[in-house]
């Protein structure tokens, strides 16, 4: 569940972001306890990549305060901040292979080689990509991609991760199986998430909490029950939609 | 009959770029050779044995001339990587690399008269320094424009990939873009070697003759009508590049080009 903005693991106070004489968004609060996952909902151009990006330092809000574990980190760089991006779409180091792309950020932090070898083929076990260590990155399919990057990003253990829309290029079944893997493998790390996305079903599948992006403003939900009962999440006309298509019932205009 | 009008066409091309090697080679080996005659009239095979001394000479010009274009090369390459990098993150990428366009807009020679006052003022002028930094802004435009071509949206995403999964700058240089772009770096420090190279306006004007490179004594011997000496020096001044490019012929192909190619 979100906490208090006050005491939250992760709270965001106040912040506001425009494009020249376009807002973006303006005093938006939110929070999120250690270890859950906050699912965002928003159309398309709502801001959802922006505020992400801004969280993860590699976006400078306009006002505004971030704070990651008590720390203001508003000012602080993207390396310090402990909290990884993983784009919409599967973005893979070209040169490196599979193994290497998933042992780039260990590399980075100079770990011993025999603690660097452990750690990725456990992760590469966890991924089902064990067979895959060495091809390179052109010769994946999308979902093997998207499951190599999102292994890259849990390899290092980071405090917070931020996923902007990381399935919506995979086919359903491909989608579905990241979304299994992805909550297991958070829970596993103890990694608190924010998941933007457009899509209900994942947001419910993904989120702990729920919060609603739209027209510059943030909408934070009490609980399941209160996005669920939201008509403006879309939840209850995606309810109508099915129950009235397993009627046989044409939909209805909305 | 279109595979012998493509070996004709390979074969022209071959002609056409060993043309002027060859006739350095016979140049140097020769010692009449007046119009309206052909070929050569008087044959020195020994000519090359007898220089002698001023082959020594010619040798250490050769090497001093390299250490120039190699700092003139290193220089821009780097310089201009990093400029093209902060040009690709703001809004007004067009006008800056318009403006990396200008100094081509100026004869070297042209330049090299408005910066002779200001490198002598600060004695500059005669250094193989003031000549690095006179024939900089040349190769620096050039490896600007060069290397603008790399920072795609999907190369700009991984940088901030590298930064999110915690690289420090030197790292994101080294890990990422240093190999990703390596071919083209390749091609970019070629190129600018080769401008500072062939460089004769600069080297004479800010160098104020103290400065000597192979380009310039080639230059000397013509100007002294000594054409056998001028096509040995001549020789050894286009050898280098020749090596390099036998070595590795995308050394002349753009960027985008060679990424289409591999």
């Amino acid at each position: 569940m979100t906490a208090s903005v006050a005491q939250a693991w992760l709270s965001v106070h106040g912040l506001a972001k425009a494009y020249g004489d376009t807002p973006v968004f303006a005093a938006l609060d939110l929070s999120l306890d250690q270890g859950q996952t906050l699912a965002i909902i928003g159309v398309s151009g709502c801001g959802k990549t922006t505020l992400l990006r801004i969280l993860a330092g590699l976006a400078r809000a306009d006002s505004g305060s971030v704070f990651i574990d008590g720390s203001d980190m508003t000012e602080a760089t993207s390396q310090a901040r402990g909290a990884v991006y993983l784009y919409q779409e599967p973005l893979l180091f070209p040169h490196l292979d599979v193994f290497e792309n998933i042992a780039f950020g260990l590399r980075l932090r100079s770990l011993p080689r025999a603690v660097i070898d452990d750690q990725v083929e456990a992760m590469l076990a966890a991924l089902e990509l064990a067979s895959f260590a060495r091809r390179r990155p052109d010769s994946l399919s999308g979902g093997q991609r998207q499951r190599v990057a999102f292994g890259r990003a849990l390899a290092i253990k980071p405090a917070l991760l931020l996923l902007d829309e990381p399935f919506s290029n995979l086919d359903p079944q491909a989608r579905a199986s990241m979304q299994q893997l992805c909550k297991r493998l958070t829970r596993q790390h103890h990694s608190s998430v924010v998941f933007v996305t457009h899509d209900l079903k994942e947001a419910l599948i993904m989120g702990d909490g729920f919060g609603r992006l739209s027209q510059g403003r943030y909408h934070a939900y009490k609980d399941r029950a209160a996005f669920c009962a939201d008509a403006a999440s879309g939840v209850q006309a995606e309810l109508a939609f099915w129950r009235d298509g397993a009627a046989g019932l044409p939909p209805r205009d909305s | 009959m279109r595979h012998l009008a493509a070996k004709l066409l390979a074969a022209l091309l071959v002609l056409l770029i060993t043309l002027p090697f060859a006739l350095l080679l016979l140049l140097s080996l020769t010692r009449h050779w007046h119009y309206p005659a052909l070929w050569p009239q008087v044959w020195q095979a020994d000519q090359w044995l007898v220089f002698g001394d001023e082959w020594r000479d010619l040798a250490a010009l050769a090497l001093r001339s390299v250490l120039l274009a190699a700092a003139v090369a290193l220089l821009a390459t780097t310089s201009g990587f990093f400029t093209s990098h902060a040009i690709a993150l703001q809004g007004h990428a067009r006008h800056w690399l318009a403006l990396a366009l200008l100094p081509f807009a100026v004869p070297p020679v042209v330049y090299a008269l408005c910066l002779g006052q200001g490198f002598a003022a600060l004695d500059l002028s005669g250094h193989y320094g003031g000549v690095v930094l006179a024939q900089w802004p040349f190769a620096y435009a050039y490896a600007v424009l060069l290397n603008h071509a790399y920072w795609t949206r999907h190369n700009l995403a991984l940088h901030e990939l590298a930064m999110s999964l915690g690289a420090r700058p030197g790292q994101i240089w080294w890990r990422v873009h240093l190999p990703l772009a390596r071919g083209m770096l390749g091609i970019c420090l070629f190129q600018t070697a080769l401008m500072s190279w062939f460089d004769f306006a600069l080297v004479r004007m800010v160098g104020g003759g103290r400065v000597e490179t192979l380009t310039l004594r080639v230059f000397d011997y013509l100007g002294a009508g000594d054409l056998r000496q001028a096509a040995a020096a001549a020789l050894l001044l286009i050898t280098p590049p020749a090596l390099a490019l036998l070595i590795n012929p995308y050394l002349l192909i753009p960027a985008p080009l060679w990424r289409a190619q591999t």
